[in-house]
């Protein structure tokens, strides 16, 4: 395919831009690409990294099992994302070259998670109490634990 | 215009003032993921787990920040891409089956989306260069939450998200750059080939045609993990002003070299918006680009960046049929369009 802009050299990148009104694509060669201001290097972006690393498949990814949420390896390689925050600890003599490739770095180093008074958590426990109280039928317990929730400002539990 | 759209219009008052430079700087973003290490990801949670994330974020933030929930779900598909043409949400956050929600601070500078591809995305987004301001707003934002709940976190890796690639920090900071200058003395490639080696993504939005004709550029940190958030936003900053230098430059070379072909594009430019009586949306992109360095160049004088920044926010196909409260078809969306931009700019 030739370039669209000069129509003389073949193209080697192919843009694609979603516009307000319509969607713009186009195959340049570098240099045109490159006198438009579009990118044009080899470099590939934390998201191509990712995929490319992700192609790399062996045959235990199926055997390597989050004990939380039951993703595999092998589901995680095929989908690109985590299942949960153990998914990260279960994989992590697998991912943690990837992270490495991606950022260059596998060592965070910026703010701290603060521990301080989880009551959001102590809610969510509350809220499913209540929901397996109603569906066993245990009204009474019900009560309470609305109670309870009523203290942390829940009204309509 | 319909009650449900106040985010269209923020309050000026409320709005954090413009940063550096916003005659070059369109905008900066920063946008923090977070999970919750007690639900699964936003990949295995179940309905109720979205719907509970819901309620407690909003019982988190009601009463801290002035601003509004909306979930997406009640809201009509115009209203909903409207978030998007507002930068308030992302694509992949209106098409979701889940139940979704966002938060939208009253100044319309603060958001939150709920149930995107992390339980949370923390987002400030405001004119101009302006990170140190952003980022306070935002982490304030954050810390509300995360004083009530415990983030996904490990001390290797910091936050834990759902894609690797926001993985530490989940700290991504861009800014929106117009770059006119730049683009007429070709140097465009040269400075954005220099942001990837330190670690920026560049990506153009070219307008049709080349000159100062859209002339948009976006950069945003590569990175999340590895550096502290400050180092981060120092980097953007650094780089952006570098830029800003360049651009600065390159617009004296036009108004050295080629003012009376710059001033005739920008006159021209102002005299179609005045008079248009139907207009498509790419197409005021472009004149409003010409228009932006007129008013950076101190050619035009009588049109403030913020009209500009309105006219582009509020000429988009979801935002003109919410602006005028009707469904408009593409033929009428052009002359509703070009009749608000005439009376924004004070012509009959
Ligand atoms: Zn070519
Ligand atoms: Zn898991």
């Amino acid at each position: 395919m030739l370039c669209d802009d000069c129509r003389n050299k073949p193209a080697s990148i192919f843009f694609k831009e979603v516009l307000p009104d319509k969607t713009v694509e186009l195959h340049l060669c570098d240099e045109c690409a490159s006198k438009r201001g579009l990118l044009v290097t080899k470099k590939l972006s934390p998201q191509e990294i990712l995929q490319k690393l992700l192609r790399q498949k062996s045959a235990q990814d199926e055997k390597i099992i989050c004990p939380n949420c039951y993703m595999s390896l092998a589901e995680f390689k095929r989908v690109g994302r985590f299942g949960c925050n153990q998914c990260i600890t279960t994989f992590d003599d697998h991912i943690k070259h990837l992270i490495k490739q991606i950022h260059q770095s596998d060592r965070h180093i910026g703010r701290k998670s603060s521990s301080g008074t989880k009551k959001g958590f102590e809610i969510y426990k509350l809220r499913e109490d209540l929901k397996n109280a109603l569906d066993s039928e245990a009204y009474e317990d019900a009560a309470k634990i609305r109670d309870k929730l009523k203290d942390y400002g829940i009204e309509d539990a | 215009m319909h009650d449900n759209i106040r985010w269209l219009i923020p309050s000026s008052d409320k709005t954090l003032p413009c940063g550096e430079e916003s005659e070059i700087v369109v905008s900066s973003r920063i946008r923090v993921a977070r999970n919750l290490e007690n639900i699964p990801f936003e990949l295995k949670m179940k309905q109720t787990d979205a719907e509970y994330l819901i309620g407690l974020v909003r019982s988190i933030i009601d009463g801290k920040v002035n601003g509004e929930f909306l979930n997406l779900r009640d809201l009509k598909p115009l209203e909903r891409e409207s978030l998007l043409e507002c930068h308030l949400v992302s694509p992949g956050f209106i098409t979701k089956e889940k139940p979704t929600s966002v938060f939208i601070s009253e100044g319309g500078n603060l958001s939150v989306m709920i149930n995107e591809e992390d339980h949370l995305r923390f987002q400030g987004i405001g004119c101009g260069l302006n990170f140190s301001g952003l980022s306070s707003e935002v982490f304030r934002l954050e810390g509300y939450v995360s004083d009530n709940v415990s983030f996904a976190y490990n001390d290797n890796y910091g936050y834990l998200t759902s894609c690797l690639t926001n993985i530490g920090t989940g700290m991504r900071a861009s800014v929106f750059m117009h770059l006119p200058g730049l683009v007429f003395t070709n140097e465009v490639e040269k400075v954005l080939k220099g942001a990837l080696q330190i670690g920026m993504t560049v990506r153009g939005i070219y307008g049709e045609g080349s000159e100062i004709r859209g002339s948009l550029f976006q950069i945003s940190n590569q990175h999340t993990i590895g550096f502290k958030e400050e180092d981060l936003l120092e980097r953007i900053t650094k780089l952006a002003k570098m830029i800003i230098d360049i651009e600065k430059k390159a617009r004296d070379v036009i108004m050295t070299k080629a003012r009376s072909e710059f001033e005739d594009k920008i006159f021209r430019s102002v005299a179609i918006l005045k008079a248009a009586r139907t207009i498509n949306s790419m197409e005021v992109l472009n004149l409003l680009s010409a228009l932006r360095f007129g008013v950076g160049v101190g050619i035009v004088k009588d049109i403030t960046l913020q009209t500009l920044n309105e006219i582009m926010v509020l000429s988009r196909p979801a935002n003109i049929q919410l602006y005028f409260g009707e469904m408009l078809e593409e033929q009428e969306r052009d002359i509703k369009r070009a009749e608000y931009i005439r009376k924004r700019l004070g012509a009959n």
